[in-house]
């Protein structure tokens, strides 16, 4: 770890989504929990009937409940009509009745003003009158009750009476007997006219009072219909909202339940199940989604068993290559360390003819060490056991101890050799030792594949983030090898390697220890006009990246 | 007395050979030991005036023996020379916290090590 760690910029908390539900929504939640409802919600959707069925279930419920609604409004209806007919009927009979009691009075007075006047002309008008007045009777005596029948019969027979007093009258009129008749009028027609009026009274009062009973009847009956018709309109309109409430949230609750369900999917959790109380389609859906999930479960397992026993195979891999590394370099380092005593001469004196021999098993022994020491890195980083070595370091020394290794190569092939590295470039930290590593490879590179001009390797310092570049004037690469380069085994050219030297594998490593600082790198070129390889790694790299 | 005495602590006999091969023509004495237990043993018997040791070795590791070695008065100044595995880039930070004085990258070439060594021991 480096000693002055720069903060980690904290990570914006990104708030979750606010879910915002709508009135309805949280009004349908309570109702849900909170309610009887709730409870039907979960019984419907466990009938086991098919979703059509459900449906066409509520609404042929609700159309009875229309055709009830229809039908009651219909009886009521015929009901107030057959009342106030009856009220029609009653009405009628008091205006007959009222007629009759109006009649009497009046040929009362015919009979004194005739008696008065002796004029029997007006009495002929009351015996003309008499059909008229049976006629109202008898239609008063039709619907008349007992009582009132009785009644009738009275004033008939009254009425009979009095009108052969009448006519007795007349006769005493017409005969010049003005005394008797006023005596007969006095004695026996006015008494007569005062018991049919008693009579015609009595019925009036009584059609009056069967009128007021019906009318308040009727009063009655209408506010009861009324009651009854808005109660069931009440009825039927609650009853229709919590079938529709409950046949739609039976459906709402398991594709809200899928659609949670098929989000743990998406995000990967495998064998997550779905529960729903249903036992229709959305049921059989529900089940499908769970065969669905347990396969993807066990899919996914094995993959996982697979991917941990190709990681396995991979690691052996890896680690029979690093072991074999490691046991390839200890006799080469005998090898090396011995012929160096021998060119050291240590043995004693070299004849000259061996020199070049000697220097040359040197040389291939170092490349065999480096093509191990390549084969080892690589095998490390692949096997996830390449650990950086966190310190802080200088990118000035780092360059220039680059440089300074390799300056003897550039010089020997006549090549310029420059670094540009700004002055003011803090402390930076990450593994120095495989940064120095990665501008070696980059800068022996451009070295070995530039015949004439130069090299340049700069540095600046972007933000917080490290440009290294090394640009040469060499032989470039084809646009179309440009993406293959950092590869292993990758040499632009196979006899380039044989003329070149190097081990095919620096790009590759380079890339995987960019990568493991967190950083990018990346070539442009042109055949013919040279090459530059680019790499960036943060200024402060706090922890490997795993590659 | 000016010879100077080196204890060379590696398990590989071709490595101590090497090592043997190149101090001949010089006046330094090689000690050598084979394992971490050993070396701490001969150090502080002996008292050599540099050490070399390597940081892989069996019984007691390399770094563990250097640990020990600072905490032993006897050996506490003596310049150790720790000579590293090449690719364990750790290797060079552990040795350094442990209390070693140099470090080598193997594979390294025997006459780095003996200009090293002289620069540690002079010779007398």
């Amino acid at each position: 770890m480096c000693p002055h760690e720069i903060e980690q910029p904290v990570e914006p908390t990104v708030p979750a989504p606010e879910t915002t539900l709508g009135l309805g929504e949280r009004i349908a939640g309570v109702l849900l929990t909170r309610s009887p409802l709730g409870f039907l919600v979960r019984r419907v959707a466990g009938i086991r009937a098919s979703v059509h069925a459900k449906l066409l279930g509520a609404f042929l419920l609700i159309a009875l409940l229309l055709i009830a609604m229809t039908a009651l409004s219909l009886q009521t209806i015929s009901s107030v009509s057959r009342k106030s007919r009856l009220l029609d009927q009653a009405r009628e009979r008091v205006d007959a009745s009222r007629q009759i009691e109006q009649a009497v009075g009046l040929q009362m007075n015919v009979t004194r003003n005739a008696v008065t006047l002796r004029d029997e002309a007006a009495i002929e008008s009351i015996l003309r009158e008499k059909n008229r007045f049976a006629d109202t009777l008898a239609r008063l005596e039709g619907a008349a009750s007992p009582g009132e029948r009785e009644a009738i019969h009275r004033i008939r027979a009254a009425e009979d009476e009095m009108l052969r007093t009448v006519a007795q009258i007349a006769h005493l009129i017409r005969d010049g007997k003005a005394d008797e008749a006023m005596a007969l009028h006095l004695n026996e027609g006015y008494p007569q006219y005062r018991e049919i009026a008693t009579l015609v009274t009595r019925v009036v009062r009584s059609e009056e009072a069967g009128m007021g009973r019906l009318r308040q009847s009727v009063e009655a009956e209408n506010r009861q219909a009324l009651l009854l018709m808005g109660g069931f309109a009440a009825a039927s309109i609650a009853l229709a909202l919590i079938l529709g409430f409950v046949i739609s949230w039976s459906f709402i609750i398991p594709v809200r339940a899928a659609g949670g369900f098929l989000g743990q999917i998406a995000k990967g959790d495998f064998g997550a199940t779905i529960d729903v109380p249903n036992r229709d389609e959305f049921g059989a859906l529900a089940a499908r989604m769970n065969e669905m999930s347990h396969e993807l479960h066990q899919l996914y397992e094995e993959q996982r068993t697979l991917n941990v026993e190709l990681e396995r195979a991979s690691k052996a891999k890896s680690d029979f290559l690093a072991s074999m590394s490691h046991e390839l370099r200890t006799p080469l380092n005998a090898i090396l360390g011995f012929n160096e005593l021998i060119l050291g001469e240590i043995y004693g004196e070299v004849p000259d003819e061996l020199k070049v021999p000697l220097t040359d098993i040197q040389n291939s022994g170092k490349h065999l060490l480096r093509l191990i020491n390549n084969v080892l890195d690589l095998a490390k980083i692949e096997a996830g056991h390449m650990d950086l070595a966190l310190a802080d370091y200088s990118v000035q020394d780092t360059v220039m101890s680059v440089t300074t290794a390799l300056r003897p190569l550039a010089a020997q092939k006549g090549l310029d050799l420059v670094a540009a590295v700004p002055e003011d470039i803090p402390v930076a930290c990450g593994d120095g030792g495989r940064i120095t590593q990665c501008l070696m490879n980059l800068v022996g590179n451009a070295l070995k594949f530039t015949q004439q001009g130069g090299v340049e390797v700069a540095v600046d310092l972007r933000g917080d983030v490290l440009h290294y570049r090394v640009t040469d004037t060499g032989t470039g690469i084809a646009e179309d090898r440009l993406e293959t380069v950092f590869g292993e085994f990758r040499q632009e050219d196979a006899t380039i390697a044989g003329q070149f030297g190097g081990t095919g594998l620096g790009l590759s490593i380079t890339k995987k220890f960019v990568e493991l600082h967190g950083g990018r790198i990346w070539v442009e070129s042109e055949v013919g006009k040279g090459s530059t390889f680019s790499f960036t790694i943060p200024l402060r790299v706090e922890r490997a990246e795993t590659v | 007395m000016s010879e100077k005495t080196i204890l060379y602590v590696e398990d590989n006999e071709l490595n101590r050979k090497i090592v043997r091969d190149l101090l001949r023509r010089t006046s330094y004495r090689l000690i050598e030991a084979v394992d971490g237990e050993a070396g701490i043993a001969t150090a502080l018997e002996q008292r050599p005036d540099l050490i070399l040791m390597d940081l892989q070795l069996p019984k007691v590791s390399g770094i563990e023996a250097v640990r020990a070695l600072r905490n032993a008065p006897a050996t506490a100044d003596t310049p150790i020379i720790a000579i590293t595995s090449f690719a364990l880039s750790g290797d060079q930070q552990k040795a350094k916290d442990a209390g070693a004085s140099a470090y080598l990258a193997k594979p390294y070439s025997p006459f780095d090590l003996l200009d090293m060594i002289r620069k540690l021991a002079p010779e007398g």
